[in-house]
């Protein structure tokens, strides 16, 4: 007879002899005190308790009612000697704790580098894990002080050199600061599973390659291989950083550029010359649009980019990109839209040369009706001309380029600049031409253009008076109109160019080469050669060298005309010009 | 030495026991119980005692769930099953196991010749 302990396992309950009970206990107690400390240790227990009783269920019946020792020894060996299951256990707990301090105890954070996430060295990506940043600051930081800030490329050597590597689970795991237990352990695991996969993957590689002839040049290129790799992976985020700042750069420039255009829009004089070149005002809207966005989304895609390779971001959506290519695209064929239906206006050149009859003499006055006086009831660009001329004329420049909108209250008019250029007459005569140009589709409208240009030019007495300036009526469009006269004088004969014409003359050609602004107010006749100066006496370039005071002499030059002589007087003397001689009384040159 | 090559078994068995755990539940869910049995079968021998803490470690970190079935035969018993992500898992597993096996059976090869 034997004594019988009663007992509950997983509440089922059981008549034990009391040295098998203390067996059982015994081992129980055991296996709880390995499963004590660890997480989900408790469910542990109740499950094995649970399969224990199961089993001892199986061994009582309704005649043999008590457990004995004999199977409680059954028990245990199918479920195993704690050594061989929670030993275990304990044994990989204890290679942890050579690792760390403690199980289950933080971890205090140890910096390695990481083999996982390095660029070169992994040596920003493990200062980055132990401060807990972004990686790309640290490697920001990292090549600004060293390519700019005079920190030597020493400085990340010796940091590689001193900073250990993070090789196994639980090193990573300081690395990163983390408790390390079951649920992270399982993670790094699944992490470095991957990491074994890739690395069995290039194993099998390699001893698919003969594994005994990879000599020290063969190491050496994989090691050159792997370098470029990582540093091009680095280099790649180096070029989306320059891509985003060069992008944001272009956008803020194409920003005040539209900008400036939309204030522009608001100035009168600029509203005017759009009216006048561009077929509709849609056109220039039109045109606008379609350039912004031909600049615009590049710049904008550029800084897209930028940014996902700066930050490693890999998404990508295809339908972000057409419709970016696709707006692109529009944009460009409304800019060549407008550009192509404008310049089809411009495309073609048309001319009107009209003949002025003139009266023959041996010598034509040249002279200029200015501008000021023509256009004195206008606002040109929306001032009043005074304003405007002053300004024109400080620039000592031919004025064939400018052009000008003349408002008279609320009728527009182009206004260009004539030209005059003087060339030798295959005649006797003189001859007057006056050349309109403008452009337009074809000939045909560009010349019926050009025959809506307005110009005069009149002869009085020997005097014949240009126009300084021509006009358009504002309901024609801008099309580059220009008028050139062009003046035929005979051999023999003179043509006297009054001072306002200096910037009126078209390069005139002569024998001496002087210049037009030189030319005026002198006398030119014409010979065999080109024309030639009559009164050029002191012509240098005496600007700088001012003569000295003279006594004062009447104003002006006194000029005498006959029907077959010229008399001249002035400063210089008393000059006879006639058909067949010249008379100079003059001063002596001055010794 | 035998207690070294018992270790290095054991290791090794250990290794793999989770790999195999996965793979059977993957044919169908199961009772450890079933599961001893069916690596009995394949002559993996552990003892029942190894399982439930593995068991329960896997069904922390999400890969098997389980439910409880009532039992004629004692208290009632947790009926495992793989998760989707122990499915990836297992797949991913199974992988690095055949690259392991590869890898180590032409190691062995080569050593032998």
């Amino acid at each position: 007879m034997n004594k019988t302990v009663t007992i509950n396992i997983s509440g089922i309950i059981f008549h034990i002899e009391e040295d098998a009970f203390e067996k059982l206990s015994k081992y129980l107690g055991t296996i709880k005190g390995y499963f004590s400390k660890t997480d989900g240790g408790n469910e542990i227990m109740s499950d094995i308790e649970a399969r224990i009783a199961e089993m001892l269920q199986s061994k009582v019946n309704a005649v043999k009612q008590v457990v004995l020792m004999a199977d409680v020894d059954s028990v245990i060996e199918t479920m195993g000697r704690p050594e061989e299951f929670a030993g275990e256990e304990t044994t990989d707990k204890t290679e942890q704790e050579e690792e760390t301090k403690s199980y289950s105890e933080p971890v205090k954070k140890r910096m390695f580098r990481d083999p996982d996430s390095k660029a070169i060295g992994g040596v920003c990506s493990g200062i980055a894990a132990y401060f807990d940043v972004d990686v790309v600051w640290i490697r920001l930081a990292m090549f600004l002080l060293i390519f700019f800030g005079g920190v030597s490329l020493w400085v990340y050597i010796i940091l590689w050199i001193v900073i250990p590597e993070a090789k196994t689970t639980a090193e990573k795991l300081a690395m990163r600061g983390e408790k390390i237990d079951i649920n992270n352990i399982s993670k790094t695991v699944k992490e470095e599973a991957e990491q074994l996969k890739k690395r069995m993957e290039k194993y099998g590689n390699d001893f698919r390659n003969n594994p005994d002839t990879r000599n020290f040049f063969d190491k050496l290129g994989d090691f050159i291989k792997e370098f470029i790799i990582l540093f091009s992976k680095f280099f790649v985020r180096i070029v989306g950083l320059v891509l985003l700042v060069f992008g944001v750069i272009f956008m803020l420039g194409l920003m005040s550029t539209v900008f400036g255009f939309s204030i522009m829009g608001t100035n009168t004089e600029f509203n005017d010359w759009v009216n006048l070149f561009f077929l509709e005002r849609s056109h220039y809207t039109l045109g606008m649009i379609g350039i912004t966005l031909f600049l615009g989304v590049p710049v904008l895609m550029m800084i897209y980019g930028g940014v996902k390779l700066l930050f490693r971001i890999h998404y990508s959506n295809r339908w972000l990109n057409l419709s970016a290519g696709v707006i692109w695209l529009v944009g460009f064929v409304i800019a060549l839209f407008v550009g192509i239906t404008t310049g089809k206006d411009f495309g073609n050149a048309g001319k009107v040369k009209e003949q002025v009859q003139l009266v023959q003499h041996d010598t034509l006055y040249l002279t200029l009706n200015e501008s000021k006086e023509i256009l004195s009831g206008l606002k040109i660009n929306n001032d009043d001309y005074e304003d405007n001329h002053h300004i024109h004329l400080k620039h000592r420049h031919r004025h064939s380029n400018d052009y000008m909108v003349g408002k008279d209250g609320d009728k527009k008019h182009i206004v260009g600049y004539a030209s005059l250029d003087i060339v030798p007459s295959l005649t006797d005569n003189f001859e007057l031409y006056v050349i309109k140009k403008a452009r337009g589709e074809d000939k045909r409208a560009a010349t019926e253009r050009a025959k809506m240009i307005e110009y005069k030019v009149f002869q009085k007495d020997s005097t014949i008076t240009f126009d300084e300036v021509f006009t358009v009526s504002g309901d024609e469009k801008f099309r580059v109109q220009e008028v050139q006269l062009i003046l035929k004088v005979p051999r023999n004969k003179v043509v006297h160019l009054d001072k306002k014409l200096e910037h009126f003359l078209s390069d005139v050609e002569n024998v001496t080469n002087t210049f037009d602004g030189d030319m005026v107010g002198r006398r030119w006749i014409m010979e065999k050669e080109g024309l030639e100066c009559i009164d050029c006496q002191g012509l240098d370039m005496d600007a700088d060298f001012p003569a000295p005071p003279k006594p004062p002499l009447p104003p002006g030059d006194i000029n005498v005309d006959a029907k077959d002589a010229n008399i001249k007087i002035d400063k210089d003397g008393i000059k006879i010009i006639t058909k067949d001689a010249d008379v100079n009384i003059g001063k002596k040159k001055s010794e | 030495m035998t207690i070294n090559s018992e270790n290095t078994k054991a290791q090794m068995r250990k290794g793999v026991l989770e790999l195999c755990i996965l793979s059977i539940l993957s044919k169908g869910d199961a009772y450890p119980t079933e599961i001893i049995e069916k690596l009995k079968d394949t002559k993996l021998v552990v003892v029942e005692g190894t399982l439930y803490p593995l068991l329960t470690r896997l069904k922390n970190t999400g890969l098997l769930n389980y439910r409880w079935e009532e039992s004629t035969s004692g208290p009632p018993r947790k009926y495992y099953k793989l998760t989707e992500i122990g499915e990836q898992y297992l797949k991913e597993l199974q992988v690095s196991w055949q690259e392991l096996v590869n890898a180590v059976n032409k190691t062995i090869e080569s050593g032998n010749i």
